[in-house]
């Protein structure tokens, strides 16, 4: 009878770990920063025990996150990712299309291979100022990946089995949930929990103002 | 030109191309996320974002233009208002092209509207500078015919 137990208990812990992974949502530790949680977000970018998180909601289609991108985020890796002040958190918000989504998918799957960051750029470097346009197509989207040396064959099967588009909802939702009005949205959160709020993809200045006085 | 003179002799219609003008080109600032108010004012003009700030200028002037020009057909010379209508749909065509995107405006819209929204916002942002040019242009001729039309009615109405 014992052994029964043992055995329904097995099951029990394969079962769960089997629809975590098709679900794709990995059993991660819960990482809340204030109210928001980034457990299926990206990677942490930068030292974990910086003393300020960023947390960026974005749309990989979208132009403001683009622009922030290419203006905004090198100067802040520069002075506070690479000195550890802050460490960054992309979170997907993928409201704008459905290329959108797919994106954000691709994202997670460069993930499988610990190349997330690297595929990050790699879609924005592609970015193009239309939606839906063909610029992040599934083709387009492995052949980005093929291009930064990830396993392609694994990579297309990653986004082909939709396995993270559970994934890709609850960090929309998340972003929503917290009151993200418009991507890119940022939550900057200190030490203490404490959070502020910056909208649209502003210059490094207005980041620079929070950054220095919470790290 | 003597037509844009007449009519902006009258200081009421100076104050409503002001009206029209400050508001429309802040929203379009604040839209275009060349203007920030929150946490901070703070300006900001990426590169190559150059033209779609030179674009909102045009349309913002144009409007300021073409508006009070065709309210004052209407109210000084009890014209129809059938002219009117370039002027209006150019500055609102104009202003909606690129208002959406990725800004509060189109997160609403599609928010609230779902696929339709979505694909509506596709289509502004995809579009948004052709969009922005044909509106120019409307409003462009909405001028020229209507400064054609005042130096006319004007000349009828000192006969």
């Amino acid at each position: 009878m014992k052994a029964a137990w043992i055995g329904v208990g097995v099951a029990a812990v394969i079962g769960i770990a089997a629809v975590a992974a098709l679900s794709g949502i990995e059993p991660q530790e819960a990482r809340v920063y204030g109210e928001i949680s980034t457990e299926n977000g990206s990677p942490i970018l930068g030292d974990p025990e910086a003393p300020v998180t960023i947390i960026e909601f974005g749309d990989y289609q979208c132009h403001g996150c683009h622009n922030w991108f290419l203006n905004t985020k090198p100067l802040i890796t520069r002075d506070y990712i690479e000195t550890g002040k802050a460490n960054l958190i992309f979170v997907d918000l993928a409201i704008l299309g459905q290329d959108s989504w797919t994106a954000a998918q691709a994202s997670h799957c460069a993930g499988d291979q610990d190349m997330f960051w690297e595929y990050h750029d790699a879609v924005y470097n592609n970015h193009e100022d239309t939606i839906d346009g063909g610029w992040a197509s599934k083709e387009n989207l492995v052949r980005f990946a093929g291009e930064i040396g990830l396993d392609a064959d694994e990579f297309k099967w990653c986004l082909d089995s939709n396995k993270y588009a559970d994934r890709v909802r609850s960090n929309t939702n998340e972003g929503k949930s917290n009151g993200i009005s418009a991507t890119p949205g940022f939550f900057i959160v200190g030490k203490d929990g404490q959070s502020d709020l910056i909208t649209g993809a502003q210059p490094y200045i207005t980041f620079k103002h929070f950054l220095d006085e919470m790290s | 030109m003597n037509a844009a003179r007449t009519v902006f002799s009258d200081a009421r219609y100076v104050i409503l191309s002001c009206a029209i003008f400050a508001p429309m080109l802040a929203g379009l600032l604040l839209l275009g996320e060349y203007v920030f108010v929150e946490p901070y004012f703070v300006s900001h003009l990426p590169p190559g974002s150059e033209l779609g700030l030179v674009l909102i200028v045009a349309l913002c002037a144009l409007s300021a233009l073409v508006i009070p020009m065709n309210v004052y057909r209407i109210v000084a010379l009890k014209s129809s208002r059938q002219r009117m209508g370039g002027g209006v749909l150019g500055s609102v065509v104009g202003a909606a092209a690129g208002a959406c995107g990725c800004g509060p405006v189109g997160f609403a819209v599609i928010s609230t509207f779902g696929t339709a929204g979505a694909t509506a916002t596709a289509f502004l942002t995809n579009y948004e500078l052709p969009i922005r040019l044909a509106a120019i242009a409307v409003l462009a001729v909405s001028y020229v015919a209507t400064a054609r039309s005042l130096r006319t009615e004007c000349r009828i109405g000192q006969r």
